[in-house]
């Protein structure tokens, strides 16, 4: 069960990070990783996640770099959120 | 110094299986359970054990209420479709409400708890889930034209309108499938196609950490999904979380789109009979995730499964009527389904439905909600634990709630996690419940039984009741118990909570969890046909499981499992990259080495470049020990018409052996072409395997068969 767990949650999460993009490349990028993570056995859905990050991660700069620090405070959430699951959930490795 | 082949080859086999792992200390049943547990005469476990088999599992079905008693018990005349309590007929929305009002018409049957912590919770009581089931049924039969056998497709949140729906099409023996909630338009799409719906109820808005989301705009995605495969969706019923106040931006769809509430008034007070369907007649599917290719419909019986889920609900999770239970999973799980609607409704019980985030806004919501409403049995996955665990080790304590019994799901829980749920939130009082199962089965498999079977951290038990499992070696051997070997965990029997079939692929039901152990494909006798669970495990000498996880597409590397979708996915990082496909290749020294085939995104050239990046990648998001062998930059895959990548036909190839039969690809041409290559070359490198065991080339030409 949790396998389906693991995948719709990382969807969900998926869900907030794309509507959290301020870049439509971006948003574009992330959903094509939630459409991966729905159709990836869950084997797969640790490197998704991995790479969730890292757009998550340029996100933030992106905006940091714009000085918008409203969409760097969502965009920070929705990467938290992300990264503190993916932890608890054993997809990722903390560190 | 070079070891001699079957030396070698013990050694391989060792490194393969070899599982090191601590053996944890046990825990009794806590006393205070003993006394009143539905399970606590130890002759169950006799009563269920396999001299009693088929025949034990009428204890589960006398739980039912029947409109036609069943003549035969177990029907196994075709092989693996496995028929339960062929002849008699029921009805599970009468089981779950109807046969319930004499005795606790005003009872709770759920108390639903909106995540905003200022909004009021809603309590349902029997009677009035009755006269909401019956009035949506009516609406279903009038407005939507339903009839049984239909199907019926919601992507609803977690809502009372979701376990509403469920029941009123059970009411009318339509065939419901939910789709979770949170996922894409899309993948409901996907499942509306599979399933052939015309109908789709949905919702404008739930709340999610805080967030009131739009969701009504996910069905217009899902309807235009469908559409491209051919599938039309007729009507769109839209529940609003608050009636009268539509809070999506999606625009209604005129002669399509209509609210449920401004409708519903229409049925007020009417009464739909419960149609008496046949034991064996399917109740719904449920969509597994993460599959290549086809959607993947699990459908489950109306007989079978309910006996099933009332039994484990009865006796493993040990849910009286007066119990307050809550599930903390999602409804669009089969853990909802099974945990959170049917078994504990069938039961009589009181069951907490949660719409939001475990632990908004702070981690004590969950707590507190236990403390409120005088939760006593818990329900939840390792991975909520491990979050609730790191965002509030300690905050258990402040709430004044004692469960008798925690479950467990989905996972394996590593005992240090264990002992927190044990003693911080069970407070050293309550039972663990440690259960593995998954989609295909119904409900539990391997657990404990609270208050007979101690428990240990780590393990999930031995079987569940009538459950009798078998750990296999590839090669159909048994792992024996306390070897400290792990294999593939199968079940020996059929029992009656397991998938009817999948949905319109009955081959590929017979493929992905019969095929491989099956002793005879001709034979009639259940006991040649165990049940490939497509997990990994160890059995401990006291008779307890240990899951290791998943076994699908694994390749064996000096002892290392690796998923090959593992592998795939890194290669996919590489933005040239299109397609990636991983097959094991037999080796002398690792036993087996992992061969990727990519095929290139259109107008990009092959080149050493590209192979270098994809090895980096792979080391990269995985490790060296996941480098693999070759990668090949081949013009396409072979594929079958629906897409789906045919790694048995790329895996022989890299072996040298027999591909199989390539008439049913949408481009067999393919295969001589990269045949050519990749043979070539090896010939030319003097890379030429040795001749294969048969063994090695049944793994080989079964490679990939359990997608």
């Amino acid at each position: 069960m949790t396998r389906e767990y693991l995948v719709g949650e990382t969807s969900v999460l998926l869900a907030q990070l794309q509507a959290a993009a301020t870049d439509d490349v971006r948003a574009h990028e992330v959903a094509l990783l939630r459409r991966e993570a729905e159709d990836t056995p869950p084997a797969a859905l640790g490197t998704v996640a991995a790479r969730a990050l890292r757009v998550a991660d340029t996100l933030c700069r992106d905006s940091l770099d714009r000085g918008d620090a409203q969409a760097f405070s969502r965009q920070c959430a929705c990467a938290a959120d992300l990264l503190q699951f993916c932890t608890c959930a054993q997809l990722i490795h903390e560190g | 110094m070079a070891a001699e082949p079957e030396e070698q080859e013990n050694q391989l086999s060792e490194a393969q299986i070899a599982v090191h792992w601590r053996e944890e200390e046990t825990y009794p049943p806590p006393d205070s359970l003993i006394g009143q547990a539905n399970a606590a005469d130890p002759a169950i476990i006799e009563r269920f054990g396999e001299d009693h088999f088929p025949d034990c599992f009428t204890e589960y079905a006398d739980l039912l209420t029947w409109d036609t008693p069943w003549d035969t018990v177990l029907d196994t005349s075709r092989p693996p479709f496995w028929k339960w309590f062929v002849g008699g007929r029921l009805n599970a929305s009468y089981n779950c409400v109807d046969r319930h009002l004499a005795t606790s018409r005003n009872k709770a049957a759920f108390i639903w708890v909106p995540e905003p912590e200022d909004q009021a919770t809603q309590t349902i009581t029997y009677q009035e889930l009755y006269r909401k089931v019956n009035e949506f049924a009516a609406l279903l039969q009038d407005y939507c034209g339903l009839a049984t056998g239909d199907r019926i497709t919601f992507h609803l949140p977690m809502v009372p309108e979701l376990p509403v729906a469920m029941l009123a099409c059970a009411r009318l023996g339509v065939i419901h499938s939910e789709v979770f909630g949170g996922f894409s338009g899309t993948a409901c799409g996907d499942r509306i196609a599979d399933s052939g719906s015309r109908i789709l109820i949905t919702m404008d808005s739930y709340y999610r950490g805080g967030t009131l989301v739009d969701h009504k705009v996910k069905a217009d995605e899902a309807i235009e999904a469908a559409r491209k495969l051919g599938q039309e969706v007729d009507k769109v019923l839209v529940w609003r979380r608050t009636p009268g106040q539509y809070a999506s931006k999606s625009p209604m769809v005129e002669g399509r789109d209509v609210f449920v509430d401004e409708i519903l008034g229409d049925y007020r007070g009417k009464s739909v009979p419960p149609v008496s369907m046949p034991a064996e007649a399917p109740l719904f599917l449920m969509y597994s995730s993460g599959t290549t290719g086809r959607p993947k419909g699990c459908e489950h019986s109306t007989g079978g499964y309910l006996s099933y889920v009332a039994g484990t609900s009865k006796y493993h999770l040990d849910i009286h009527p007066e119990d307050t239970y809550w599930c903390a999973a999602d409804i669009g799980w089969i853990t909802g389904h099974s945990y959170i609607v049917y078994g504990p409704l069938l039961l009589g019980t009181t069951s907490v439905l949660y719409e939001g985030v475990p632990v908004y806004p702070d981690a004590g919501r969950c707590w507190r909600i236990a403390e409120r409403l005088g939760v006593n049995i818990f329900h939840t996955a390792p991975t909520t634990i491990r979050m609730l665990r790191k965002v509030g080790p300690e905050e258990p304590r402040k709430y004044d709630y004692q469960f008798k019994v925690m479950t467990t799901v989905g996972e394996p829980i590593e005992p240090e996690v264990w002992r927190w749920y044990y003693q911080e939130v069970g407070k050293g009082r309550a039972a663990i419940v440690d259960t593995w199962w998954l989609t295909e089965t119904g409900g539990f498999l391997g657990t404990t039984l609270p208050a007979l079977q101690p428990m240990k951290p780590g393990s999930c038990g031995p079987g569940a009741l009538g459950i009798h499992p078998v750990i296999y070696d590839e090669d159909r051997n048994t792992v024996e118990a306390g070897s400290g070997r792990a294999g593939n965990i199968c079940i020996r029997n059929p029992w009656p909570g397991v998938l009817q079939t999948i949905w319109g692929q009955p081959e590929r039901f017979v493929d992905v969890y019969y095929r491989k152990y099956c002793a005879d494909p001709d034979s009639k006798d259940w006991h040649d046909w165990p049940f490939l669970c497509g997990d990994g495990a160890v059995q401990a000498a006291d008779g307890y499981y240990r899951i290791l996880g998943r076994i699908d597409d694994v390749i064996n590397v000096a002892g290392h499992r690796l998923g090959t979708k593992e592998i795939e996915s890194a290669a996919l990082t590489v933005e040239e990259i299109a397609e990636a496909a991983a097959v094991p290749a037999v080796d002398e020294i690792r036993g087996r080495v992992p061969e990727l085939y990519v095929a290139l995104k259109p107008g990009l050239r092959a080149g050493p470049d590209i192979e270098q990046k994809v090895t980096a990648a792979i080391e990269r998001e995985i490790g060296k020990i996941a480098r693999p062998a070759r990668v090949w930059i081949v013009p396409d895959m072979p594929k079958t018409r629906s897409g789906k990548i045919m790694r048995r036909v790329i895996a022989g190839i890299s072996n040298f052996t027999d591909v199989g039969d390539i008439s049913t690809l949408a481009n067999p041409e393919i295969v001589d072409e990269i045949r050519h290559f990749v043979q070539g070359d090896k010939l030319a490198k003097g890379e030429v395997p040795r001749e294969l065991s048969p063994q090695e080339a049944e793994e080989i030409r079964n490679f990939g068969k359990t997608e």
